[in-house]
């Protein structure tokens, strides 16, 4: 069972339309892995997760580096469009006036161990970054997946609650590819690291090979800068 | 040895150039037409006349007033519910606005004729009721507001509807992930739009409704000047005070209140509808299918040629014109110059100006300058020059200039300007549409536009031939329209709904 | 969004309520040539007087125009109009039946004014329309005026055998006989033709500076202002209903009722009256 290919690519063009960006790209995503995915901004991180995501529609929840938040609702409400196709059109609708007992109640819960508790009632606006981050991954949660798919979902709060926050994920899913910038925590939290460089696959190997300077090979800026500035283009 | 020259300041591809270079075409284009319009100064002696306005305005006679409250009521009633039922009627309409080719045409054209011209249309069969002054606004509004809710609900960000799990239905997806993104935006406008309801719900007294400027139009036409100032300050004051009445709170209230003031509700006799829309609008003898006689009927048209070209000359001028009034105007009330006192008098002549009716600047300078296309230009170019200069003073106080210690020449032309320019600019070849459609109005004064010949054929009950003058009208704005939107700056976004 | 369904259906729901009552009340309109202000309370009064005499409910409706009365009238919102001559023909030609009831005492021979600022050096009381009118700028008053439009351009041609358009420099239709006054008193048009009546009681009001404006030349008698009514209110206001409110308006005395037209009192008249004014209508194209 752990062994399970979920999805495979063999030399795939993959991109946005006709528009290419990562060219007869292969590789294997099995269940049970926890995946890192690396590379400068603008390496085809995105794209990448994109085309899984399309792959592996309703088994994978979505935790995109915009989060996709609506500022307007409040947190319940973000949380809830988690599973918005479950309910009907009505229900939804009247969601919005009056909250669904037990969504609520499930969402309490949640939004507690990610320590949002007491929010939900509040709009998405008047969060500070690192609540909307949690947010965002409290929405994934719910959505209740076997896979997770992260687009930085770690990238605008501290070391500790990053670790923290992986830890929920891990424990909610079986499987997941999630992007970072954080070279280290790819080394002490993942299985596997998916290395991406001008649009290709240049590194794909178990976390137990790797060091910090194989990983430093794929940004083209760490050779002249301080790794630091890497990290903030990759932030932007 | 050559002297150094510097550049052609002109040549260049950046956008601001092309923007330059795109104000001095229109502009060196309505110089060149110019030698066309009809702009003779006549008068010789408007003093007297002008001397009782201002004593009227100056010392307005309350008393004299019969039933204000009630034409308040009224005029309110009628822009609340007329621009409901514009928002209800477009609102489903913007949904399919992008889809569907038929409802992008049929809004455009009820778009195309003004208010006071659809009131014309709907008077004949609804008589004078509130049917009539609600149709008038809601029908046009519907289209308005299809197009613009349609373009704001197109530019809302996509983050959030891209991120929900697959399978997500239409509906929900939108009540979720859509509408609460734009509803502040939706619900400016549909506030700004009101604003304007405001004014063409007085406008509509014009033609005999009970609105204020029912008493505003006979008092002004008849030389009431005591009586005509008490009602302009009056409607001032309701304009002015929108933001304490209009509240968001107070709004549903008044909404469900202005409801028993609306009337009179009409008898409508389903016979004399069916004839208006089946016979009167329609040419005899197409409706006979004799085509010579069909020939002949258009032969009896008032001349066509003339009265399209002075209502695009009048437009062209009306837009370079407000161009011109608006970059001279927009200081006046910007925080970045003056002082408080200029601002407070700065902001209040923007504010006159924009909400007194066209018609009626447009015959104090019939006064001073004797009869032309002079005073319809001045009317139009005022009007909406101070409506831009006031969206315009608006966006450059969200700028903080970068170096603050600049005089104020240097401010104003090196600081802001080229920052707000692009969107005054695009403002401006919104309005054009708008301008087209007013110029219409305008020819009630006199100028042979083709809005003089649309009042005389409903005057003269020939209500055939005033639907056809509507369509070329239609036809024509939507033209204009088009044309303008080609070439109003694209790289600007409009962040403000109201600027459209 | 509940609210607002249910104010919609409201909203539906009164509209019939509205319409019930329509029936009961006979109604009419005016539009007096001078001094709108005040209509409502004006009319009042007249509707008053033709409430005792006839014994139904009376309601006046006010209206801006000559059009506007003429569709409220087609369209049965009134069924009593005081109309002109021009608006009367349109009103009688759109409504099958309808026939012209009284006149005011003046209205049998009624006049015309053409005016001129002094400036232009055209001298007053003339015998006959000068050939110094050739050339200056001339206005109008309302497009459907009688004695503001219809007749004026009727004489001009008889006098000068061309359109006003290519007889003057510029012509414009002011909308309004007090505003045909101010715009030739300010010299904004050089000449103008004006309601004798209401130029008459301008003079006598000192509303004009007779010093820069003046009269040129008077036209010949015409029918002008009428009472007509609808063909239809004895079917429903019982038999004989028109000459009942006929006899109404006959009998109507009291000068302070009278002011408000301003006439002297009424006088009969029939259809046939007008047809003067209705061949120089079809002449002009201003009917068809």
């Amino acid at each position: 069972m752990s062994d399970a290919e979920l999805l495979s690519l063999a030399g795939e063009d993959v991109g946005h339309g006709s528009q290419v960006v990562l060219p007869r790209l292969s590789l294997t995503l099995r269940t049970g892995e926890r995946i890192a995915l690396l590379g400068q901004s603008g390496a085809g991180k995105s794209t990448l997760l994109a085309t899984l995501r399309r792959r592996l529609d309703t088994d994978a929840a979505w935790c995109p580096q915009s989060h996709g938040l609506v500022p307007q609702l409040a947190v319940y409400h973000n949380v809830y469009m988690g599973r918005l196709e479950r309910h009907s059109a009505l229900a939804n609708l009247w969601n919005l006036i009056r909250p669904d007992r037990r969504a609520w109640t499930e969402i309490e819960t949640l939004c507690g161990e990610l320590g949002l508790a007491g929010l939900l009632r509040r709009p998405v606006a008047r969060l500070s970054g690192g609540q909307r981050q949690r947010v965002a991954i409290a929405r994934a949660l719910y959505q209740q997946r076997r896979l997770f798919l992260g687009d930085e979902p770690v990238a605008s709060v501290d070391p500790h609650q990053a670790l923290r926050l992986l830890a929920l994920i891990d424990a909610r899913h079986d499987t997941s590819v999630v992007a970072l910038h954080q070279r280290e925590l790819a080394l002490s939290h993942f299985d596997r690291v998916w290395g991406l460089r001008d649009g290709r696959l240049v590194l794909d190997a178990t976390t137990d090979t790797l060091t910090l300077d194989d990983l430093d090979r794929l940004y083209p800026d760490a050779d002249a800068a301080s790794s630091a500035s890497a990290d903030e283009t990759a932030h932007g | 040895m050559a002297e150094p020259t510097a550049p052609g300041m002109l040549h260049g591809d950046s956008p601001g150039l092309r923007l330059a270079r795109r104000s001095l075409v229109l502009v060196a284009l309505c110089i060149v037409l110019l030698p066309f319009a009809d702009l003779s100064v006549v008068a010789h002696d408007p003093w007297a006349e002008l001397s009782r306005m201002a004593t009227g305005l100056a010392l307005p006679h309350w008393r004299e007033l019969s039933s204000p409250l009630q034409a308040i009521g009224l005029t309110v009633s009628v822009a609340l519910w007329g621009t409901l039922l514009g928002v209800l009627l477009g609102f489903p309409l913007a949904l399919v606005f992008f889809r569907s080719r038929l409802v992008r045409t049929a809004c455009a054209f009820v778009r195309a004729i003004h208010e006071l011209f659809w009131a014309l249309l709907f008077l004949q069969v609804f008589g004078f009721s509130a049917v009539t002054a609600l149709a008038a606004l809601a029908v046009p509004y519907a289209g308005i507001f299809a197009k613009v809710y349609a373009e704001i609900l197109e530019q809302t960000p996509r983050d959030a509807a891209d991120s929900l799990p697959p399978g997500v239905g239409r509906l929900s997806r939108f009540i979720y992930a859509e509408l609460p993104l734009a509803w502040e935006r939706l619900a400016a406008y549909t506030r700004y739009r009101f604003e304007c309801s405001l004014r063409a719900s007085v406008l509509l007294g014009f033609v005999g409704l009970p609105t204020l400027g029912f008493h505003l139009e006979s008092a002004f036409r008849e030389g009431h000047y005591h009586q005509a100032g008490a009602l302009l300050w009056l409607f001032y004051l309701l304009i002015g005070t929108i933001g304490f009445w209009g509240h968001r709170r107070l709004l549903p209230l008044l909404t469900l209140g202005s409801l028993f003031l609306l009337g009179p509700w009409p008898h409508v006799d389903s016979g004399l509808l069916w004839r208006f829309v089946s016979h009167d609008l329609w040419p005899a003898p197409l409706l006979d299918g004799d085509w010579a006689g069909l020939m002949a009927w258009l032969g009896n048209i008032p001349d066509l040629g003339p009265a399209i070209g002075n209502t695009l000359l009048l437009g062209l001028m009306g837009t370079v014109g407000a161009l011109i009034i608006a970059l001279l105007l927009w200081p006046l009330a910007s925080r970045h110059f003056g002082n408080p006192a200029t601002r407070l008098g700065g902001r209040a002549l923007l504010v006159g100006l924009r909400s007194t009716p066209e018609l009626m600047l447009a015959f104090i300078f019939l006064l001073l300058l004797g009869p032309s296309m002079l005073p319809a230009w001045l009317a139009l170019a005022l009007h909406n020059g101070a409506l831009i200069a006031f969206l315009a003073a608006r966006h450059a106080d969200n700028i903080e200039p970068g170096m603050p210690g600049l005089p104020a020449g240097g401010r104003y032309a090196y600081e802001l300007l080229p920052r707000i320019y692009p969107g005054l600019l695009a403002l401006v070849f919104y309005r054009a549409e708008v301008i087209i459609r007013e110029t219409a109005l305008l020819g009630m004064l006199g100028v042979a536009t083709l809005g003089f010949h649309i009042d005389s054929s409903f005057q003269y009950l020939m209500f055939d031939q005033a639907f056809f003058l509507l369509l070329v009208t239609a036809g024509l704005n939507i033209a204009v329209d088009a044309l303008a939107r080609r070439y109003r700056p694209r790289e600007v976004v409009m962040d403000d709904p109201c600027s459209r | 969004m509940r609210r607002l369904i249910a104010t919609t259906l409201m909203l539906l729901g009164l509209a019939p309520v509205a319409q019930t009552q329509a029936q009961d009340t006979f109604r009419f309109t005016a539009i007096p040539d001078e001094d709108q202000t005040r209509l409502v309370e004006r009319f009042q009064k007249v509707a008053d007087y033709l409430a005792d005499t006839l014994d139904v409910d009376v309601e006046y409706v006010p209206v801006k125009s000559y059009s506007a009365a003429v569709s409220a009238f087609r369209n049965d919102q009134v069924q009593l109009a005081w109309f002109g001559g021009l608006s009367g023909v349109q009103a009688r030609r759109l409504v099958p039946g309808s026939q012209a009831l009284a006149q005011g005492v003046e209205d049998a021979a009624f006049h015309s004014y053409f005016i001129a600022n002094a400036d232009t050096g055209i001298a007053a009381d003339q015998d006959q329309l000068p050939e110094s009118l050739e050339g200056h700028s001339f206005t109008f008053g309302a497009k459907t005026s009688t004695s503001g439009r219809l007749m004026p351009e009727y004489y001009l041609r008889e006098r000068f055998g061309e359109a006003p358009e290519s007889l003057f420099s510029r012509v414009g239709f002011s909308g309004d006989h007090t505003r045909t006054i101010a715009l030739v008193e300010s010299g904004t048009y050089d000449v103008g033709a004006v309601n004798y009546s209401v130029w008459n009681a301008a003079v006598e009001a000192g509303r004009v500076d007779t010093d820069k404006v003046h009269v040129v030349w008077e036209t010949p008698a015409y029918p002008d202002y009428q009472w007509t009514i609808r063909g239809d209110v004895d079917e429903h206001f019982g038999d004989g209903f028109t000459d009942r409110v006929r006899q109404a308006l006959l009998g109507m005395t009291d000068p302070d009722l009278l002011e408000s037209f301003p006439r002297q009192g009424f006088i009969p008249v029939s259809n046939d009256a007008y047809a003067p004014i209705e061949t120089v209508g079809e002449d002009l194209g201003l009917l068809r």
